[in-house]
């Protein structure tokens, strides 16, 4: 296993560099980040979403690897198809990582079957989920993976409702339920863990996955210099949790084996952390204090894992 | 029919003041108007257009405006090197409004200072409405009492009295340099903005932008206005990439832009990444074939107008700890060459350099640097006062 990355350690090349994000885009530097782990022979896909958007505004190119964009569905079968297409003609270097890097939506609703089938084929293939919990490329449309209360168009708050009615997906245990080689939840608010895992991932062959927070300002209603600090918050209040999974096929463990890397004594306010953010500006004191209640219930199982 | 055509980028409100003035141009009896945006992807930033449309009667054609009277520049650095898309844009007698601090020859451009004026008022940086009050005083069909009356009807009402007090000051400025007039109508900032371009051009010559680029360089791409308008980017702390590139990573080993290897010369317009001033790449065919991928990004347009503020960092608290680097969403912040001496030496001298700097031309001062520095070593300051300086 290689050494820890960290700033010091990192590559001085920037992989993603000159993209139209918005300024403090949270994505943005989740693929930046993995990038300079995964380094110039990665081979990227990325179907419709915010990186596409912004890292191809022909004649601007903004991926130093090679990278395609791929149907909205097809994020896990475009790689899967990447990856072997390199074998065939054996082409792969050894250090060719096939990464994928979707949204929320492109994964966890619109991409999810492509996804289970790479897993169950068990392709070698790293697929990276930036969480920016709503279709944000489009103006903020609600996806499987918006946390309750959170405004979006489609989920907008009134009299009536205050935001999105439903509960975020669980999706890192839709995906470990899949015996996947090895999974992982990061956030860019603690980016080494982030990209540490990137790391321990690329080196593993077979079907990876890595859920990653990754707040956007123009969605959530926060400060553009808020991101990381938001995406640190969201970890600290117990809303969201750093995690990693390993099959059988890497833990020997029948079943897999999860691992809490982090697991606070003590959360943060999970209030303090909504309320600082536009789109949870509807909720009622009951309805923070329902949130609150999920997380712990949320933690009483992560911990029985 | 009067024609307004707004540039803007998304966020700035440029939908949003076409709106109005069409409001504006619409309240009198027997007017007309019609507004409507034209984007792509949406992106807080991003280049959009967006039109007005203003006539005595009733408006039939809904397409994009080709050539206006009126071609408005939310932002100064979607103005044109050349000149030949504004002038294309632009009717014979008609004018060109561009939110700048800079000086323009050409007397059909007039620059006011929104993004000052707005802070000023608003306490943000939103030049919409500035323009409102401009047009109003170039423009007309359109009143200062019919632009009031629009931003009364259609913004929300704690928005009114600021963007009321926006239009006054405007007028008051477009006034005071006469309608006629070309030239920038711009505050106090402005004029020291002014001050510091002129000695900083009266010291390296026009020419100095020229050195870097061929036609399709990112300097000149990016120039604003005529060939005769300074640009601000001459001025020391904002040299361009590969000037900043080749001095901080390469300078320091002697090494000069005639001397980057061809490999890289040949595609100056194409990002290099950093560990080829070190390492340049190999030609063998075996290896080069390894490394094409390196060349397939292709920069055009820098990002450096985006930001109302950059990020200033005191070498002296700096502790070389690398968070901002590394928490940077643009990875505008990089290493110098002192940072290994840093790392070596936590004792450093005094009036050392950085071990970090930042890329200006891309930087878009979204201030997570300055908020994942815990020395305080980076301060967030306006793009007037830096480019005043």
């Amino acid at each position: 296993m290689a050494a820890k990355v960290n700033a010091r350690t990192i590559t001085d090349d920037e992989l993603f560099f000159g993209h139209k994000a918005c300024a403090g885009c949270g994505g943005s530097l989740a693929v930046r980040a993995a990038l300079k782990v995964l380094g110039p022979h990665a081979i990227c896909a990325l179907p419709a979403g915010c990186m596409s958007a912004v890292g191809f505004n022909f004649p601007q190119l903004c991926f130093a690897n090679n990278a395609i964009i791929t149907p909205f569905a097809a994020t896990a079968a475009v790689l899967s198809g990447i990856e072997a297409g390199l074998r065939a003609q054996g082409k792969k270097p050894e250090d060719c990582t096939v990464v994928g890097f979707a949204g929320d939506g492109g994964t966890a609703d619109i991409g999810l079957q492509a996804l289970s089938g790479a897993i169950d084929r068990n392709d070698d293939i790293l697929y990276i989920c930036y969480d920016n919990e709503a279709y944000m490329n489009t103006g903020i449309q609600k996806s499987s993976l918006t946390p309750f209360g959170a405004k979006t168009t489609t989920t907008p708050a009134g009299r009536n409702a205050h935001g999105c009615l439903t509960q975020k997906k669980s999706l890192f245990e839709i995906v470990a339920a899949h015996g996947i080689p090895y999974a992982a939840t990061a956030s860019i608010g603690y980016l080494p863990d982030f990209m540490n895992k990137v790391q321990k991932a690329a080196s593993i062959r077979g079907a990876k996955y890595i859920h990653v927070i990754a707040p956007c300002p123009t969605g959530w209603g926060c400060g553009v210099d808020e991101t990381v600090e938001i995406a640190k918050e969201v970890v600290d209040c117990g809303l969201w949790y750093l995690a990693e999974y390993e099959g059988p096929q890497v833990s020997g463990v029948p079943g897999g084996k999860v691992t809490l890397n982090r697991d606070p004594k003590e959360f943060t306010s999970v209030e303090a952390y909504l309320r600082r953010q536009g789109r949870f500006r509807a909720l009622t004191d009951e309805e923070v204090a329902s949130v609150e209640r999920g997380r712990d219930e949320k933690w009483r199982y992560l911990r029985s894992l | 029919m009067i024609e307004v055509l707004w540039h803007g980028r998304g966020g700035q409100g440029a939908f949003t003041a076409a709106r109005l003035l069409g409001a504006a141009a619409s309240i009198a009896d027997g007017a007309y108007a019609l507004a409507f945006p034209s984007f792509g992807p949406e992106r807080r930033g991003a280049p959009m257009r967006a039109f007005t449309k203003i006539s005595d009667a009733p408006i039939g054609d809904r397409s994009a405006i080709d050539r206006a009277d009126y071609v408005i520049y939310l932002d100064d650095t979607l103005l044109d090197a050349s000149g030949e898309a504004w002038q294309r844009e632009l009717k014979s007698g008609g004018r060109v409004l561009v939110n700048s601090v800079k000086r323009y020859a050409d007397e059909r451009i007039v620059a006011i200072d929104a993004n000052g004026l707005s802070t000023e008022i608003l306490g943000r940086a939103i030049p919409n409405t500035v323009f409102l009050g401009a047009l109003s005083v170039l423009c007309e069909s359109v009143s200062e009492e019919n632009v009031i009356e629009a931003i009364r009807q259609y913004m929300p009402a704690k928005l009114h009295a600021k963007n009321e007090r926006i239009v006054a000051e405007a007028r008051e400025r477009v006034l005071a340099r006469g309608p006629q007039g070309g030239g920038e109508v711009a505050g106090a900032a402005g004029t020291e903005a002014r001050a510091a371009v002129d000695s900083a051009r009266s010291s390296e010559g026009f020419e100095g932008s020229e050195r870097f680029g061929g036609p399709e360089s990112l300097e000149r791409s990016e120039t604003p206005g005529t060939p005769e308008s300074p640009e601000p980017s001459e001025t020391p702390e904002n040299v361009s990439r590969e000037t900043s590139r080749v001095a901080d990573e390469g300078g320091h080993a002697g090494a000069s832009v005639s001397e980057t290897p061809d490999v890289m010369r040949a595609c100056e317009h194409i990002p290099v990444l950093r560990s080829h001033f070190v390492a340049p790449p190999s030609l063998d065919p075996a290896e080069y074939a390894r490394t094409t991928c390196y060349a397939a990004g292709h920069l055009v347009a820098k990002n450096a107008g985006w930001r109302n503020e950059r990020p200033v960092i005191n070498a002296e608290a700096c502790t070389g700890c690398l968070q901002c680097y590394l928490y940077c969403p643009d990875g505008t912040i990089y290493k110098t060459p002192s940072a290994a001496a840093h790392a070596a030496d936590s004792r450093r001298s005094q009036g050392a350099s950085a071990p970090v700097a930042v890329d200006y031309d891309f930087c878009k001062g979204c201030g997570v640097c300055a908020k994942a520095c815990r020395f305080d070593a980076i301060r967030m300051i306006p793009e007037s006062e830096a480019n005043a300086r």
